[in-house]
């Protein structure tokens, strides 16, 4: 929307790209989301559909998969979240319309989702300290995608590689509060300072 | 009493510390005081073992009777030792010396005791003690009852309690974790640290967790020899393969307190109580929830004391607390000690003893032949050895002094001494396999209870599961280890198990000394001795559940480890019963105390929930907004502006904008939910009271969710922009409940339906514009493609268009105000832009920002009905929507909505009320009373629901539910609310009380 | 408690809200019982000890409903299935060792 007299404002008042040894977080805002949902008796011809745009599987449990430009994360049964970088206008609500119509219903959410990446050494170590689900790289792993909770505010999450790398989408509103107890979680990892 | 003449050199300022032995860093001497005085201890002490070193043994002062007490263990368990540790906001009481590690700087004050610990004035309460007795405050404070209140309470609560708690707020950090693990070991001496051993040998996931710094338990309690090398030696070794190993947590000063369904553990970890404060972001403590597919208790045993005379005495302690403090502190308790036990392990401290040089004035055993072992060590240190006797009473005051033997001829014997060390027995700390509601299983050999049934996944290992030895600690641990993670799937791999001794567990039962003089103590933190329970018996109170609650027994911090066993066993002896047949109480979480501050973690304060932040929120900042909590969303109130004096004068000046001009709000925070599917519409009658099946594309409607039980759940609009496109929303307040019945509706109820439901709420940053000029404001904003004229877009219209230069955005043609209004969305990262640019636009227009207390004055001025009324009790007659509810199709909440109770008319329903003296103010919460009756709850005809000072009308006005209420027009009534004092004559009006043509919605 | 959701794997129970009885089904408004069928299938519940079959509600997850077969007095989950696989009566029975 170049010629919109219109800027977009970040959900993260006061969360930063840092890297501090150990452990590195970023807030990531700047993507065109989808999610969309197979219309009753329409889930194998929806995945042909995909197959065919995209050239990648539609996961059937939680995972997500990376295909040219776009991932699909699994979102609950029969549900997946299109993410791509926002870029040249792209508008993944007005392109899954297209090439699913009749197939699934299409939903914007653009902007009902933020995300945080989390990404190094400490990063298992610092996520416990919120997420209570099992991020062992034996049980969990890169593509992995978990729909579960940090600090009480919903998440999608999904390991990204084996850094490791998470991201985790929550509703746009909860941005400072996870971004405040990400820092105070990150703070009480590293060492401490002298 | 002299020291014996060859007691090895000491440190003259820690008088009891040996020149060698024990864990204790001796490189560094700290300091620390204790109730004032300035003492030295070393690095790796517990408060306890630097007092002891010190040559102090009393700690504080009793509960009740406020009877001088010492140090009675070396661990968790201990009843006595409590103490305020630290001072200002992070003075802490009742912490337990023998668990607290020492730091430099450490401040110490005894509690329970005015003036000072060496004269305290409540000790009169000793004197009394036949006053004071089971059952007291049941049977003294009973009458008369008004009393309780402002008598016997506050006097009770000042003599009572232990410590001070800090009268300012926790400055510390806490932090809850979660942690996954194959196997969880809980205990890391011997038995444990061969589970995890085992269990981590096969490559799987182990978590092993210790309540103390240190590792290995009562092997380095007792000073063991493994594989022909100190235990300590051995453990270290241990340690350092485990840590070694990617897929090993060690926990130390870690205390699993808790056991709970499906493998999991709570546990709590003291980061930083041994330090003088926490580093800076860091925790104090942490919470830790363990989720494990295995566990293996290795929790250890307890030991248990004698019940004789006056054995509360300081310098009577427990035989392996003794030998506790001379292996792993280096600090031997006493000069001249009597040893009395009943069991083989007790006669062992006699070797510790001599080996740090103290003079054992006398091995007293109760069994009247001496066993293999006591022979043994007798004839190896010539000790005088008194089998078949007892001790019936210590004497001394603020420390022993002596005791009174009885020996097997019957003769009574004084020996002085300055520490008695008793042993009866060890009771399994068989805690953790109860929380689920195993029953434990007394073991007549070993004189103990046993685990019973054990929660699912559980293994045993060590002393917990009987056995005693190190020998078979070490085996038990690895076999519990190995099946663990047999059972995970591991292939099995061979252990060798270390040498180890096994040592004899030969145990007599003596549980209490007969015709013993003094008060002799079961349970030493709640006061209750032999007698009390004596009178338990003879009142009645025979129940092990009844006992523990008419004495107190084992209900303080200690949950009565060094208690509950000698008590029901003492209960058993007086009812003639056995012990199995008494029974045991079941333990509960928590096995330790666990700092609250450390169940909230980061949730304090601010952060007690999460805060939601609507997309306009930074603006409404800027603006001087003042926010209110709704739910978990933070949103503006008001809009102050100078000149204001409080909140009704600017929500006055905000309903007056709307009406005249025209005003901005956020309600972003409605729930949105997209509804699509080829049943999308089918599935939307079926869960809305009102037909939609004639809604027409392009238009929104207002709609009433029902419960099945035919009570009003939630209200909101349906939009429909397609086929089988539908959108709609929920109140703020219940976004969340809403989409989660529709959930429930498309998959349990009606799952044949094509209906696909997705969450939207946040998606899209929504604002009402409304008033007179709402359309001219917003003709600012919509790209001129759109028509946005009333004739273009009318009323209930609904479209999706774009706005400043081609952002997609949604326009509704809908109101809540009265007023001609829109609402308007653009998805949320542009919600802060438009928002700024509205209120640029709306300048010319003289509009205002407005926050919930204008949309509260206006939509109770239009007679919108809303939270108060939509309250989990009212139907849609009751409301006055009875008309909208559909009798041709099936929907939630149809038939019981149609019960003749739901429809009766004598059920309060919705009117307006205005008070017969304009100038009364209304509060919601008063109840209707008819005039001249008398106001009883029979007389009960309503309650006002909702009020407001309406600036439209220039008075308050009120929403609410009144008894036929809609055939009572223009009657007088009182508003009658005897909690706040007031009674108003109102007047009954229809419920809206602004254009009630309603022309204006239509422009 | 621990529940295996069908979908996402094992989670904590502050995942999961309980939402009551799985063996009732939703009566048929026209038939001339109605009201009594809606009153028992609302209201009126055995409290047993033993085995229920329960619906949840997988809130903090996929916001799968799932039919839980729980022993109310050990906790003992013996089967997790979705709710809509068990409505339309194509439910595998699932069995969880927990």
């Amino acid at each position: 929307m170049a010629d919109s007299t219109l800027q977009p404002t970040s959900a993260f008042s006061h969360l930063e790209p840092t890297s501090l040894p150990g452990i590195a977080i970023e807030p990531r805002e700047n993507f065109t989301m989808a999610s969309f949902a197979a219309g009753k008796g329409r889930l194998e011809a929806l995945a042909a559909a995909i197959r065919e745009a995209y050239g990648v599987e539609l996961p059937r449990r939680p995972q997500r998969v990376v295909g040219n430009g776009i991932v699909f994360v699994w979102l609950g049964p029969d549900q997946w979240l299109a993410i791509a970088e926002r870029t040249n206008n792209r508008d993944l609500e007005v392109e899954l319309k297209q090439r699913v119509a009749g197939l699934a219903s299409v939903v914007d959410q653009s902007d009902g989702r933020v995300i945080v990446r989390v990404s190094g050494p400490l990063a298992r170590e610092v996520l416990a300290k919120g997420v209570p689900i099992d991020l062992h790289a034996d049980t969990f792993g890169v593509n992995a995608v978990a729909i579960t909770h940090a600090s009480h505010i919903g998440v999608i999450m999904w390991q990204v590689d084996a850094a490791p790398t998470f991201e985790l989408a929550m509703f746009r509103s909860y941005a400072d509060s996870f971004a405040h107890w990400l820092l105070e979680a990150v703070a009480s990892t590293v060492p401490a300072a002298a | 009493m002299a020291r014996p003449a060859n007691s090895p050199s000491r440190d003259p300022l820690q008088p009891q510390r040996l020149s060698n032995g024990g864990l204790v860093d001796r490189s560094r001497t700290i300091e620390f005081t204790f109730d004032g005085r300035t003492y030295k201890g070393h690095p790796g002490d517990t408060v306890a073992s630097a007092l002891l070193a010190n040559g102090i043994v009393l700690a504080g002062r009793s509960f009740k009777y406020h009877r001088p007490r010492g140090i009675i263990s070396a661990g968790s368990e201990e009843p006595n030792a409590l103490l305020e540790l630290r001072t200002g906001a992070r003075r802490e009481p009742n912490t337990k010396a023998t668990v607290a590690e020492l730091f430099d700087g450490l401040e110490a004050t005894s509690q329970n005791r005015w003036p000072s610990l060496d004269f305290d004035v409540m000790s009169v309460n000793s004197l009394l003690s036949p006053i004071f007795v089971a059952g007291f405050y049941y049977k003294t404070f009973m009458w008369p009852a008004k009393f309780w209140e402002k008598l016997y309470e506050p006097a009770i609560r000042r003599a009572a309690g232990l410590g001070r708690a800090a009268d300012v707020a926790d400055p510390d950090l806490y932090e809850k974790v979660t942690a996954h693990t194959d196997v969880l070991v809980i205990g890391g001496g011997p038995a444990g640290l061969m589970a995890a051993l085992a269990a981590a040998r096969s490559g799987k996931r182990v978590v092993i967790v210790d309540e103390q710094a240190a590792l290995g338990g009562r092997a380095i309690d007792d000073a063991a020899t493994i594989d022909g090398r100190p235990a300590r030696d051995w453990v270290r070794a241990a340690e350092e393969e485990l840590a070694a190993r990617p897929d090993v947590t060690i926990l130390r000063r870690t205390a699993v307190f808790g056991t709970y369904d499906g493998g999991t553990y709570a546990a709590i970890e003291r980061v930083a109580d041994h330090l003088p404060q926490p580093k800076d972001h860091h925790p104090r403590q942490r919470l830790w929830r363990i989720v494990a597919k295995r566990a293996v208790l290795a929790s250890g045993a307890t030991e248990r004391p004698i019940v004789f005379g006056d054995n509360d005495r300081p310098g009577v302690m427990l035989a392996g607390a003794v030998r506790s403090y001379i292996n792993r502190y280096g600090v031997v308790p006493g000069d001249n000690v009597v040893v009395f036990t009943n069991n083989d392990y007790g006669a062992t401290t006699v070797t510790d003893l001599i080996r740090s040089g103290a003079n054992v004035v006398a091995l007293v055993d109760s069994r009247p032949k001496p066993s293999e072992t006591v022979s043994r060590i007798a004839s190896a240190t010539g000790i005088k050895l008194l089998n078949g006797a007892v001790v019936t009473r210590a004497f001394g005051k603020k420390r022993v002094s002596g005791v009174t033997v009885r020996t097997q001829t019957g003769a009574e014997v004084k020996l002085l001494c300055d520490l008695v060390a008793v042993s009866g027995g060890w009771n399994p700390n068989i805690q953790l396999t109860t929380h689920l509601g195993g029953k434990p299983a007394w073991n007549d050999r070993l004189q103990c209870f046993l685990p019973g049934a054990l929660p699912p996944s559980m293994s045993l290992g060590g002393s917990v599961a009987g056995d005693f030895s190190l020998h078979k600690a070490l085996s038990g641990g690895a076999a519990a280890g190995a099946s663990a993670v047999a059972l995970e799937g591991a292939k099995p791999i061979t252990i060798v198990v270390p040498q180890a001794a096994d040592e004899s567990d030969a145990i007599t039962p003596l549980w209490r000394v007969e015709d013993h003089a003094g008060k002799a103590f079961v349970d030493f933190q709640n006061d209750v001795s032999d007698k009390d329970i004596e009178l338990a018996e003879r009142e009645g109170f025979r129940a092990v559940e009844h006992l523990k609650r008419y004495t107190t027994l084992g209900m303080a911090t200690d949950q009565g480890r060094t208690a509950n066993v000698n008590a029901l066993a003492i209960m058993a002896e007086i009812t003639s019963r056995t012990i199995p047949q008494t029974g045991i109480t079941i333990a509960r979480p928590p096995y330790v105390p666990v700092a609250l501050g450390a169940l909230a973690g980061h949730h304090r304060g601010k952060s007690f929930k999460p805060t939601r932040l609507p997309p306009s929120y930074k603006w409404a900042k800027e603006q001087g907004g003042v926010c209110v909590e709704t739910g978990l969303w933070l949103r503006p109130s008001y809009f102050p502006r100078k000149g204001e004096k409080d909140w009704l004068d600017t929500a006055k000046r905000e309903v007056n904008t709307v009406r005249s001009a025209v005003g901005i709000c956020d309600v972003s925070t409605l729930g949105k939910v997209d509804v699509q599917g080829t049943d999308a519409g089918i599935f939307l009658d079926r869960i809305y009271m009102n037909n939609l099946k004639s809604l027409p594309i392009g238009k929104a409607r207002y709609g009433g969710m029902l419960r099945e039980d035919g009570v009003l759940f939630d209200d909101g609009t349906i939009a429909r922009f397609g086929d089988h496109h539908y959108f709609i929303t929920t109140t703020t307040a219940n976004a969340v409940r809403a989409l989660q019945h529709m959930e429930y509706c498309s998959q349990w109820l009606w799952p044949e339906l094509d209906v696909q439901i997705i969450s939207a709420t946040e998606q899209w940053a929504q604002y009402a514009v409304a008033g007179p000029k709402s359309r001219e404001l917003l003709q600012k904003i919509v790209d001129p493609a759109f028509d946005i004229s009333d004739a273009g877009f009318p009323y209930l219209q609904v479209g999706e268009i774009t706005v400043c230069g081609g952002i997609k955005a949604r326009l509704f043609r809908l109101s809540f105000s009265g007023e001609r209004a829109y609402e308007i969305g653009v998805p949320a990262r542009y919600g802060d832009a438009l928002m700024r640019k509205l209120w640029e636009a709306g300048r010319e227009f003289g509009a205002c920002a407005y926050g919930t207390e204008a949309l509260g004055v206006m939509r109770i001025e239009k007679g919108h009905i809303s939270g108060p009324e939509l309250n989990g009790n009212t139907t849609p007659h009751d409301v006055g929507l009875g008309g909208m509810v559909s009798k041709t199709k099936d929907f939630i909440g149809r038939v019981l909505g149609a019960r003749p109770g739901m429809l009766d008319p004598n059920r309060p329903s919705l009117v307006g009320f205005r008070p017969v003296d304009r100038s009364a103010r209304l509060r919601s919460g008063a109840h209707f009373i008819a005039q001249g009756v008398e106001a009883t709850a029979e007389n009960d005809d309503g309650y006002m629901t909702s009020v407001a000072y309406s600036p439209s009308n220039g008075h308050w006005i009120g929403l609410g539910f009144l008894k036929h209420g809609p055939s009572r027009i223009g009657e007088i009534v009182r508003a009658y609310d005897p909690v706040r004092g007031g009674d108003t004559l109102v007047e009954v009006v229809k419920p809206v009380f602004v254009d009630q043509e309603g022309v204006r919605v239509r422009g | 408690m621990r529940i295996a959701c069908p979908y996402c794997g094992e989670r904590s129970l502050d995942e999961y809200l309980y939402s009551g009885d799985a063996t009732v089904r939703r009566p048929d408004f026209a038939s001339p019982t109605a009201q009594a069928d809606f009153v028992k299938y609302v209201y009126e519940r055995k409290n047993s000890p033993g085995q229920h079959r329960e619906l949840w509600y997988h809130a903090a997850g996929c916001h799968a409903w799932l039919v839980v077969t729980r022993d109310v007095s050990t906790h003992i989950i013996t089967a997790v299935e979705p709710a809509k696989d068990v409505a339309l009566g194509t439910a595998s029975s699932m069995k969880d060792t927990a």
